[in-house]
């Protein structure tokens, strides 16, 4: 079942008109299909993160449309956005992004809080998500009294809760040792495999990126290549590096 | 670019910043100035004639004045350079040395300092004609001298030295804060991380003991425990009060936190626990405030009561706007005359013959002290002619009938405490027994004698006949007594010096509404008038100390509205945050406050107002002016509010 489908995405920075304008994103169009786990590759500048924000309805295009479950994400004002987003879209950011005055429950409740659930349902949705995620005894404490790696399955944890259409990952492992970047990799893969969560991460780890199914590789703000993952991840992992390095060459 | 332009920059950068605490900077100038001013006012001095003590009344509020100044300028000045931590840094970063970063705010202070000391001053001079107006204008009855635009230079030194050396100071410890600065705060400076505070139970336990002990002292209804008791109940109320915000509160919210059914709702679960959050840092201040609020609100609403019922009062104890005792008919023809000369209009001008009995044979007494004794005279009406007596008054008495065998008792205080003492007795006069079937309060038909007795008329004309009562005597003649009203009696000074020459000159003992109605005017208003002040500069303070406080948390608390309305958080929804995030700060020490000050006018009314004010339940008159002055307060503290409200969302938001 497709969820996304982007039609020639554009992004211009400043006035067209004026010199100084910097175009981030040309003509992107692909497609987000339920259950894929994708990841977006691209060094730094490339337009990987606008193009994060726009699927996030954080940004807007200034060119082209993009479809969620088939109804025009761009034809919504500033509160249906944030209903939308409330409501199909889960993130985890690099910084995790937890709000320190809450604990780790409090964070993960926050987003079914705001859409006005029963205390029943919350509760029940919360600790089975929790026992999964593994943070079942950090729950109570407040995210400055745990690791990194907790602190960002809180973040995954607060993402799922919702039930999103899509997970938007900008980085998450940029902020994490390996053992915990490792963890949260395996975690990603099983929310993709058992919940059948769909998931859209920015990295340019190629590691993390090994973990993905498919990769779209952004180059100046054009998708460069595509890249699918077979069963074996090493393989995928030195064919991303193969992309990699022709990415880095550039012309010269 | 030097120090200099650069200071200058600052200043106008921070332009937005500053404002509220300019504003309240000049205002404390302008008010120190006003009231140094005053005291030196040749009209003013001249104006209070009845009372010396406003000079020492006016300085005292000067000192007052002075040391929450300094101790509010100090606090919001460091307040402000923590604000500014990043910015410092950032100078630090360039290789500012913290020397020169704090001569750099020292130069800011000194600048800012100086501009408004020359705004606070000069707004002093303009005003400073309104001001000896409203003053005199509040405090005399009919003051009709012309006041000038006038310029004090004794005061303007002083004000300047004043100021200048509590600049001095503030900019002395903006460098002990800087000085005291890490360049690792340049990158931590985002992150709300502050130890939170649990609260516990005990504490809250024990601050509403000590505030309820003090509450409980402060209701007493003997005015000499309320007397002695106002020490103990300010050091319980406010040792209360602080522990409540310290410890009490914390855990008033982490109770509201257990009830998920509330802490669950979307803006709750954000607001609730980003106050409790906050509650260290700003737990003293809310405080501060609260027991500051009480103080500004007390003073205002008892200045205002007293001085809203100054006629009341007044005609409450003298009841009339002229009353002599005379057996000479010529003093009457006299004063008749004089009134008539003045061309006022008399609206009464009556004659009662006084009696008075000295053999109630029972004694009375009460905890040690005697309400009657044998052979004191008593003045006795009979109830016709009580109730005469109080239809031609000005006071609010109701007249009386009295049943055969029974007695009115009057006292010219509240009779609260004497009631039950009285009620039941049986008075003894010469064989006639006389059974006391109520108690009641008048000043004015004493007469000279301290107790009243009115009789049923067949009673009185009884022990008349029998020879039991007998007339007053002066100097072996029986005397009347006189009681006028008179059209503008209040205000009329000319008139009421020639009624004093012409009674005096006669050697008549004689009272008039004028002499106790100005100088109840003097007093009250006076003290309404620095309430006014007080409450201006106390509001003006500590208002903006919380608005720093908020700004700064607004501040650290911006990534996490980015965060929140990334996850979908939506505008609506983000001004109800702000709401419940802020009103509390905001509303539990002015809640407070005005409860303090709730049972401290109780306290006024006992010691007060009760003898002032001669309705039944005097405290719900208080409580109903108190209301007025709440909600005055309330609005002022309002506009704090939504002026910080607007500034934090601003913050948030960008």
């Amino acid at each position: 079942m497709q969820i996304i489908k982007v039609e020639n995405i554009s992004k211009v920075y400043g006035s067209k008109k004026n010199s100084n304008h910097y175009t981030a994103l040309k003509n992107i169009s692909f497609e987000v299909n339920q259950g894929d786990f994708i990841g977006v590759m691209g060094s730094s500048g490339s337009g990987k993160t606008t193009l994060l924000n726009i699927l996030g309805s954080l940004d807007k295009p200034t060119g082209g449309r993009f479809l969620m479950n088939g109804s025009e994400v761009g034809a919504l004002n500033r509160n249906q956005l944030a209903k939308h987003r409330m409501e199909n879209i889960g993130f985890i950011f690099q910084d995790y992004n937890l709000l320190e005055t809450m604990t780790l429950k409090e964070n993960i409740i926050l987003p079914l809080a705001l859409r006005g659930k029963d205390i029943a349902a919350i509760e029940a949705k919360v600790s089975s998500l929790a026992e999964n995620l593994g943070i079942s005894h950090v729950i109570e404490k407040y995210p400055y009294e745990v690791s990194g790696g907790e602190q960002q399955r809180a973040a995954a944890c607060r993402a799922l809760v919702n039930d999103p259409k899509v997970i938007l990952a900008d980085e998450p492992t940029g902020n994490l040792d390996s053992k915990s970047g490792k963890d949260l990799l395996k975690l990603l893969t099983q929310i993709n495999t058992e919940f059948g969560a769909t998931i859209l991460m920015v990295t340019h780890d190629v590691f993390a990126a090994s973990y993905c199914r498919k990769i779209l590789f952004i180059r100046d703000g054009e998708i460069y290549n595509e890249l699918y993952g077979g069963s074996d991840r090493k393989q995928f992992f030195d064919s991303i590096i193969n992309v990699m390095s022709m990415l880095g060459g550039g012309e010269g | 670019m030097n120090l200099f332009s650069l200071a200058r920059r600052n200043i106008r950068l921070n332009g937005k910043k500053y404002s509220m605490y300019l504003f309240s900077m000049g205002f404390s100038v302008f008010t120190v100035y006003t009231f140094l001013a005053l005291m030196r006012n040749e009209i003013v001095k001249t104006a209070f004639r009845y009372d010396v003590r406003y000079q020492s009344l006016l300085s005292s509020f000067a000192v007052i004045i002075l040391v929450f100044v300094l101790f509010f300028l100090i606090s919001s000045n460091n307040s402000f350079i923590r604000a500014r931590k990043k910015e410092l840094s950032t100078y630090a970063l360039f290789g500012m040395p913290n020397r020169r970063i704090g001569g750099l705010l020292f130069l800011e202070t000194a600048l800012v300092g100086l501009g408004m000391l020359v705004t606070g001053i000069g707004l002093g001079i303009f005003f400073s004609k309104l001001m000896a107006m409203i003053l005199l204008e509040m405090t005399l009855v009919n003051f009709a001298g012309k006041i000038n635009f006038s310029i004090d230079p004794a005061a303007v030194y002083q004000t300047a030295a004043l100021f200048g050396g509590i600049f001095c100071i503030m900019g002395l410890s903006g460098w002990r804060v800087v000085s005291r600065f890490e360049l690792v705060d340049l990158f931590k400076a985002d992150k709300v991380s502050e130890k939170k505070s649990k609260g516990s139970t005990a504490v809250l336990i024990l601050s509403i003991l000590l505030m309820g002990a003090g509450y409980f002292i402060a209701v007493n209804k003997d005015p000499y425990v309320v007397v002695v008791g106002s020490i103990p109940i300010l050091i319980l109320v406010i040792l209360g009060t602080y522990l409540f915000f310290w410890g009490g509160l914390p855990k008033v919210l982490g109770m509201v936190k257990r009830k998920k059914e509330l802490y669950y709702k979307g803006a709750n679960l954000i607001s609730v626990s980003a106050v409790s959050h906050r509650m260290r840092s700003v737990a003293s201040v809310m405080a501060t405030i609260a027991v500051l609020s009480a103080v500004a609100v007390t003073a205002v609403a008892t200045g205002f009561t007293l001085y809203a019922n100054a006629e009341r009062n007044t005609y409450s104890n003298v009841g009339f706007d002229l009353t002599f005792k005379s057996g000479d008919e010529t003093v009457q023809a006299n004063v008749s005359e004089v009134l008539r000369k003045n061309g006022v209009k008399v609206l009464v001008d009556e004659e009662l013959p006084l009696y008075e009995t000295d053999t109630p044979t029972t004694s009375i007494e009460m905890d040690g002290m005697p309400l009657l004794t044998p052979g004191n005279p008593v003045r006795v009406y009979s109830e016709s002619d009580f109730s005469k007596l109080v239809s031609l008054s000005k006071t609010e008495m109701e007249t009386a009938s009295v049943a055969p065998g029974e007695a009115l008792f009057l006292f010219p205080y509240s009779p609260d405490r004497i009631e039950q003492a009285m009620l039941g007795q049986k008075l003894d006069m010469s064989g006639f027994v006389a059974q006391i079937a109520d108690v009641g309060r008048s000043n004015i038909s004493g007469f000279g004698m301290l107790n009243t007795l009115v009789l049923n008329d067949g009673d009185f004309a009884k022990l008349l006949t029998e020879g039991k009562l007998s007339p007053s005597f002066v100097d072996g003649e029986a005397i009347h007594a006189a009681v006028y009203n008179y059209e503008g009696a209040l205000k009329n000074r000319q008139l009421n010096e020639e009624l004093k020459a012409v009674l005096e000159g006669r050697g008549v003992k004689y009272s008039t509404a004028y002499g106790l109605y100005n100088e109840s005017m003097e007093t009250f208003g006076l003290i309404c008038f620095i309430g006014f002040f007080m409450s201006g500069v106390f509001i003006l303070m500590t208002a903006s100390l919380l608005y720093f406080k908020q700004i700064m948390a607004a501040e650290e608390e911006r990534h996490q509205y980015r965060t929140l309305r990334r996850i979908g958080l939506d505008g609506r929804t983000e001004r109800q945050v702000v709401r419940r995030r802020l009103l509390p700060v905001f509303f539990i020490p002015l809640a407070m406050g005005i409860l303090h000050s709730v049972f401290a006018m109780k306290t006024a009314d006992t010691v007060v107002f009760s003898h002032m004010i001669p309705a039944t339940n005097s405290y719900l008159y208080v409580l109903g002016f108190s209301a007025i002055m709440y909600g005055v307060y309330g609005l002022v503290y309002a506009i704090f509010y939504w002026i910080t409200k607007s500034q934090y969302s601003r913050i948030v938001r960008s």
